[in-house]
């Protein structure tokens, strides 16, 4: 039955395609059937408000059933000075396939300084976000596996964040939930950051219920919706615990914290 | 396109062929043209307050046959890194190669500071992950256990995929079942590797190597074991298993001879 | 007998790591959008892809790309009309209902998204790249017919790789009128007045099919492609969200809102009447 909803093509009957479907694997014998991926699970968000950009994310690291390290930061600073990313003012976040996000890191970390260098001034948001979408597509057919969320902010200073698929097409929004426990947060975040399904009291009963409007949040509520979404994910997700990572982006620069969460 | 909006978007059949799915297999013995022949076991690793003791049995299976029992699988990098193999022998014979050429390297090159753990860790994973891009991929998980800058213990690890992790404990292979979680209930974060003294961590992995040696059917009772401080390291490579006690294997069943 | 020196003199370990020619896209001033992509040192390496990707053929696939779409676009006297919905889907989980699926190439030419979200964005940016380009060059602007056929040669050259996407380029330039064109990731470049694609096409066909008339006014016609892909919204589970609604004329395209589907289907329901196989009934 769930094929049914899963939009797969039906079984036995005509193919998708006008000639015959072919049933069998087509290749024949496979030279190398080396698999270069793996999920290293958890899970990331992101919320941006009036002046401010949030990103936070769990430290846990997994391997099917095994946790690999329960302090492996999700969070990166772009384009900052030295090993702790003095002066950056962008943050990328990655999860999915943990050696790809760590090579697509480095090599956004170092177009941005490039850039610094040879333009003398830091590289915008919307540029930096621009520039991502063109590194992930260029790996177009064999691509990176993770889901990128990069925020700072914008040239009038409001938050900015910028949520990416694997291959590079991206969008600038409000608030984003990646990984493994996605389908868990972004729902949360949907009701409480846009108001979604939120309708105001007293405006009507029925059809005449006035939707509730969105307005951007101020910091210290984003703060504790965030802590919300990851203690309860981790009830809820196998790969999502340990520790929370936090990077705040304001124009007084990048504050990271970092809090505990169950390491069950 | 056609006349199922579903498939709109899609690859065609007609034009890429049937999907395929033997490219998503994960194993399949008889496929592989690069899978690992001969292979050593787990690496254990625990750091400790002043330096990292990591350990590995001297064990080269082929397959199931235990074929080579004295091969080293601890090497030393300058005098500050040891560098643990796990996974395919003859890989890990060309990544020695390729640390010797690197060593020659920089002793000929003017820097002042020698390659730290963590500088090798990361050149490592640079290689590791090339090599998994090119569908090439060397087939081993390797701690990396030593010092990084202001003397502060190091240990990290990185696999045939190029996945990086750093843990105050490590271990690969079949001891990421076994020996980890007896590594974490005496070091489980960051903060208590400041009060484990060397002994304790030595006692330690000498506790893990013994449970995998009980369990695990492709280890040895030879191990190397080395323990890195700023002093040097210090590395014994013919370390014999010691106080083993078969008396659990009795109340087993299917463990060993069964009388009845 | 140098050359077989140098070949066996040379460590075996001497390419790990990265080429020159690899990095060099680092430090480049203005990266090009280029036309170089990695590619899986695999024999097939689009069967790869595809494998890693589709999750039509196969649900559970590892990589889920944004797919999923209802889109149209008609000519009519007024110009054109160009509408979509908003909802990306990777597999069956929505990954966004506010996808802007009209991509502004520039101030009078629009394209539209369906199939692989990416490959939409990156080539129709490409496009407009292309266009101005055409510009600068030849110090006019550069015509619907041209632009597209960029388009269609450029994702025919890479037919087989496992590129997705259908798109239309619409615009109005003095020498065509109002133009519109259907390009696709077969390769397929198509004039037409009145297109819909995506999974939701054919919800949209009808309802334009029936309503559709070339001399429709303004106001009729944004009606018209605004009913068609609620149409579509409420019937093709992969369309939803929000209605982004342009009109293209002569002197550019206007944007007529990127409004909810959800009080539109009941003020549609509630006013008009229709949609009368849903009850309103809340009790």
């Amino acid at each position: 039955m769930a094929s049914v909803f899963s939009g797969a093509p039906p079984q036995g009957g005509p193919g998708y395609s006008f000639s015959q479907t072919r049933i069998a694997t087509s290749s024949g014998i496979r030279e190398h059937s080396f698999y270069p991926y793996t999920d290293n699970g958890g899970s990331t968000l992101g919320v941006s408000g009036a002046d401010f950009t949030i990103l936070a994310g769990d430290t846990r690291s997994t391997s099917g059933y095994n946790i690999n390290t329960r302090y492996a930061p999700k969070l990166f600073k772009i384009g900052g000075e030295g090993p702790d990313g003095t002066g950056a003012r962008i943050v990328l976040s990655v999860v999915g396939f943990a050696a790809d996000g760590d090579a697509l890191k480095e090599r956004l970390d170092t177009i941005v300084k490039m850039y610094k260098y040879q333009h003398g001034k830091p590289m915008s948001v919307a540029a930096c976000a621009q520039r991502l979408s063109h590194i992930l597509y260029n790996k177009r057919f064999f691509p990176y596996y993770v889901h990128a969320i990069l925020g700072g902010l914008d040239e009038e200073g409001r938050g900015a964040l910028y949520s990416y698929d694997p291959v590079g097409s991206y969008e600038r929004e409000q608030c984003r939930a990646a990984g493994a426990a996605a389908s868990l947060i972004m729902p949360f975040l949907d009701n409480q950051v846009n108001f979604k399904n939120q309708y105001i009291p007293g405006s009507g009963v029925g059809h005449a219920l006035e939707q509730r409007v969105p307005e951007p949040l101020p910091r210290k509520d984003v703060e504790e919706l965030v802590k919300d979404a990851f203690t309860s994910a981790v009830e809820r997700h196998i790969e999502v615990g340990d520790g929370l990572q936090m990077m705040i982006i304001t124009k007084e620069g990048i504050q990271e914290t970092f809090s505990e969460l169950k390491k069950d | 396109m056609n006349h199922l909006p579903q498939a709109w978007g899609r690859p065609r059949d007609d034009v890429y062929g049937a999907y395929d799915a033997s490219h998503l297999q994960t194993s399949g013995p008889q496929q592989h043209t690069q899978s690992p022949i001969v292979t050593g076991t787990s690496v254990v690793a625990v750091k400790f307050k002043d330096g990292v003791v990591i350990a590995a049995d001297n064990l080269a299976s082929y397959g199931s046959l235990a074929r080579f029992t004295d091969v080293k699988r601890l090497r030393k990098f300058n005098s500050q890194v040891v560098v643990g193999f796990g996974g395919d022998v003859s890989d890990m014979q060309y990544l020695d190669r390729l640390l010797s050429s690197l060593d020659i390297r920089e002793n000929y090159s003017t820097t002042e500071t020698p390659l730290n753990a963590k500088n090798l860790h990361t050149y490592l994973s640079k290689v590791m992950y090339k090599r998994r891009s090119d569908f090439n991929p060397l087939w081993n998980h390797i701690l990396v256990a030593g010092l990084e800058h202001e003397n502060k213990p190091f240990l990290a690890s990185v696999d045939l995929l190029g996945t990086t992790f750093s843990s105050p404990t490590l271990a690969t292979g079949f001891g990421a079942h076994l020996a980890q979680p007896i590594l974490r209930r005496v070091v489980p974060d960051e903060a208590t590797v400041e009060s484990v003294s060397r002994e304790q961590a030595v006692a330690l992995v000498k506790e893990c190597m013994k449970v995998l040696f009980y369990r695990d059917a492709r280890s040895l009772d030879k191990y190397s074991i080395a323990v890195v401080t700023k002093d040097g390291i210090d590395l014994k490579e013919d370390e014999k298993l010691e106080s083993q006690s078969w008396a659990f294997a009795e109340g087993i069943r299917g463990y060993g001879t069964q009388v009845n | 007998m140098d050359t077989l020196i140098t070949q066996y003199s040379r460590p075996a370990f001497h390419d790990e790591g990265y080429s020159q020619e690899d990095q060099q896209e680092l430090s480049q001033v203005t990266p090009p959008l280029s036309l170089k992509f990695a590619l899986p040192p695999v024999a097939q390496s689009s069967a790869w892809l595809r494998s890693m990707t589709d999750d039509y053929s196969n649900p559970s696939c590892p990589i889920k790309i944004a797919h999923g779409t209802t889109t149209l676009a008609f000519r009519f006297k007024g110009g054109i009309i160009v509408a979509t919905d908003s909802r990306a889907t990777a597999g069956n989980w929505i990954a966004s209902q506010t996808v802007k699926k009209v991509i502004e190439i520039n101030n009078c030419l629009l394209g539209t998204m369906a199939g692989g979200a990416a490959d939409c964005q990156y080539w129709l940016a490409y496009l407009g790249m292309q266009c101005r380009l055409h510009e600068l060059r030849h110090k006019r602007r550069i015509s619907v017919a041209a632009a597209s056929k960029i388009l269609a040669n450029l994702v025919y050259s890479y037919k087989g790789m496992g590129l997705s996407m259908g798109t239309m380029c619409a615009g109005v330039t003095p020498q065509e009128g109002p133009a519109l064109y259907y390009i696709d990731s077969d390769g397929t470049r198509l004039a037409g007045n009145l297109f819909c694609v995506g999974s939701g096409q054919t919800f949209a066909y009808g309802v334009l099919d029936a309503e559709y008339n070339y001399d429709l006014s303004d106001d009729a016609a944004l009606e018209l492609g605004r009913r068609s892909i609620l149409a579509a919204t409420h019937r093709d589970a992969y369309s939803g969200g929000f209605i982004n609604l342009y009109h293209v004329k002569e002197d550019g395209w206007v944007k007529h809102g990127f409004s909810d589907t959800n009080p539109i289907f009941w003020k549609t329901k509630l006013e008009k009447g229709e949609f009368s196989n849903v009850t309103a009934d809340l009790g």
